[in-house]
């Protein structure tokens, strides 16, 4: 794996100097991950998650170490919009219809745009087409709605839209279902894993996907990494092989249900304080 | 499955009101709604104002107040009525003073404003110049501005930019401000410039910040002219009250004062439209 390794954390340190004694965020953070896997990140409320996701996408800088995506840092990635972001809020602008918000990753930045389709037709893939993608996600009824006449999960399918619409190599989400019901929430994630498989059969799209639930770890992902809190570290480690594709009746059978009750063992051990 | 019933029943729900609002007989239910709208909205304000006018009618009639004093309604509308053309020539020259000085004043605020959210260093030092001149009493400068630019359009222009200068600034320097954070990261992952992230969310996000301000200084706009045109003015309904008042003809000062009033209302009344077309997309005007 660590050949092919195509998102490269090392020793990654966050202090804040805040108040009277700094506070270490995130202490020496070390991991990587192959091109076209799904890693979920889970662990309790503020352990970092969002901050390391943050330093993951060149956001914000880490005190020590160093990310490189693709062998470069994070800030280049940036450059060559091979980053798709999905934060909890869908963050949609509320005066752009679904479609423009759509259209929105592929209109800003748009002097290093030779650059990038040079290094997208390097991968054999080019920028995606707003009207598909709307399609692709089931929206195709609301391209010139506005943000404010759709429902919660349906803001947040047209953020996963726009998300994929520059043909990203890397997708950082940061409990992109957090605030949806519970219902919407889990048809989202198979929509999630849908819109990534056909994505990923011509894109190898590696997702790094922070979450507070232990079904949807489990659900979608390749690995599971735990995280502890105080400084946030990795604590374990957990590889899931369940077949893919996975459908609904997964959840129904034992290795899931062993894999949620291994994955809970972990949490209990190590995240809680 | 649930996702295919729950995404389905919000299309046909929206298709629905959709076809409501755009169906075949869509002229009787539309003109019947403006109706409505007409009635609940303009008849209350007609009633009031009536009432207000009938009283002062009668105050003016069983009081035998004297015309030079206060003059009746009735014979302000007959002042009016006599000259419509004068006031209504009068009235463009005061508006035209007040919207230039709008445009100038929300132009360098907006501008202002624009520098200040990129730097704090900008802020601190536009900032307090831009309270000296909120401070600084119009009515002082305004003899002033006539020795400096003379009779005419230019010290109209120039007190109403003044005097909408600085509510237009600090509204637009908190808008600018005011962006949803998410929404910046997004543009940040992207290598947005901060060019690209003013135009495309700075100034977006504060449209609503920006007509909350042009609401209450829009009319101001024409205050500003009006205190121009009464220092310096030889045209303008400023300058028809003053001489109407030196004059000690009330009368023609009231109809002065009164097509101000029309002028200030339609004004008002404008703006609301135009932020109703441009802030479609804001809570603030989500009617039901």
């Amino acid at each position: 794996m660590s050949n092919d390794a195509h998102i490269v954390i090392e020793g990654v340190d966050m202090v804040y100097e805040a108040g009277q004694r700094p506070l270490r965020v995130l202490a020496g953070i070390d991991f990587s991950v192959a091109r076209g896997e799904f890693v979920s990140i889970i662990g309790p409320s503020g352990c970092g998650k969002t901050t390391l996701l943050r330093i993951i996408s060149g956001l914000q800088e880490a005190t020590a170490g160093r990310v490189l995506i693709g062998g470069s840092p994070p800030r280049e990635a940036q450059r060559q919009k091979q980053i798709g972001f999905v934060f909890q809020d869908p963050s949609l602008l509320p005066w752009r219809s679904v479609i423009e918000n759509v259209r929105l990753p592929l209109q800003v930045n748009r002097r290093s745009r030779t650059a990038r389709n040079e290094a997208l037709e390097a991968r054999g893939q080019r920028e995606r087409d707003p009207e598909g993608l709307i399609s692709l996600v089931g929206l195709q009824a609301f391209g010139r709605y506005y943000p404010h006449q759709l429902s919660g999960g349906m803001q947040q399918r047209v953020a996963l839209a726009r998300s994929f619409v520059t043909s990203p190599s890397v997708l950082l989400m940061d409990e992109p279902f957090g605030a949806l019901d519970e219902i919407t929430r889990s048809a989202m994630r198979f929509e999630l894993m849908r819109v990534w498989r056909s994505e990923a059969a011509t894109a190898d799209c590696t997702v790094i996907f922070v979450t507070h639930s232990i079904a949807e770890a489990v659900l979608l992902s390749d690995r599971v990494i735990v995280m502890s809190p105080q400084p946030g570290r990795i604590a374990a480690s957990l590889d899931i092989d369940l077949p893919r594709p996975r459908g609904e009746e997964i959840e129904e059978t034992q290795p899931f249900i062993d894999y949620t009750r291994r994955l809970r063992g972990l949490l209990r051990e190590h995240a809680l304080v | 499955m649930s996702l295919q019933s729950s995404h389905g029943g919000v299309a046909n729900s929206l298709s629905r009101e959709e076809t409501q609002a755009t169906g075949d007989n869509r002229r009787s239910p539309r003109l019947s709604a403006w109706l409505r709208e007409v009635v609940t909205q303009a008849l209350p304000a007609v009633i009031g104002l009536s009432v207000a006018f009938a009283a002062w009618q009668a105050w003016v009639e069983l009081k035998d107040i004297k015309p030079y004093l206060v003059p009746s309604p009735s014979s302000v509308a007959e002042r009016l009525y006599q000259d419509p053309w004068m006031f209504t020539v009068e009235g463009f020259k005061t508006l035209e003073g007040a919207l230039l000085g709008f445009l100038l004043g929300a132009g360098v605020a907006i501008l202002l404003a624009s520098l200040m959210s990129q730097a704090r260093f900008l802020e601190r030092s536009i900032f307090p110049l831009a309270i000296l001149v909120k401070v600084t009493p119009i009515v002082a400068i305004a003899p002033l501005l006539t020795i400096w630019f003379g009779f005419g359009l230019m010290p109209k222009v120039f007190i109403a930019a003044l005097i909408v200068f600085f509510p237009i600034m600090v509204n637009a320097l908190i808008g600018f401000r005011s962006v949803n954070p998410t929404s910046l990261a997004l543009l940040e992952s992207l290598s947005a410039s901060r060019a690209e992230v003013f135009w495309r969310l700075r100034l977006p996000s504060a449209l609503p910040y920006l007509f909350a301000a042009f609401r209450f200084s829009v009319p101001l706009s024409v205050i500003g002219a009006v205190v121009a045109e009464w220092f310096s003015g030889d045209r303008g309904l400023g300058s028809v009250i003053y001489i109407a008042n030196n004059n000690l003809d009330m009368r023609t000062a009231f109809a002065g004062v009164f097509m101000l009033a029309i002028l200030g209302v339609g004004l008002f009344l404008l703006t609301a439209v135009l932020e109703r077309r441009v802030l479609f997309w804001h809570e603030s005007n989500w009617a039901d």
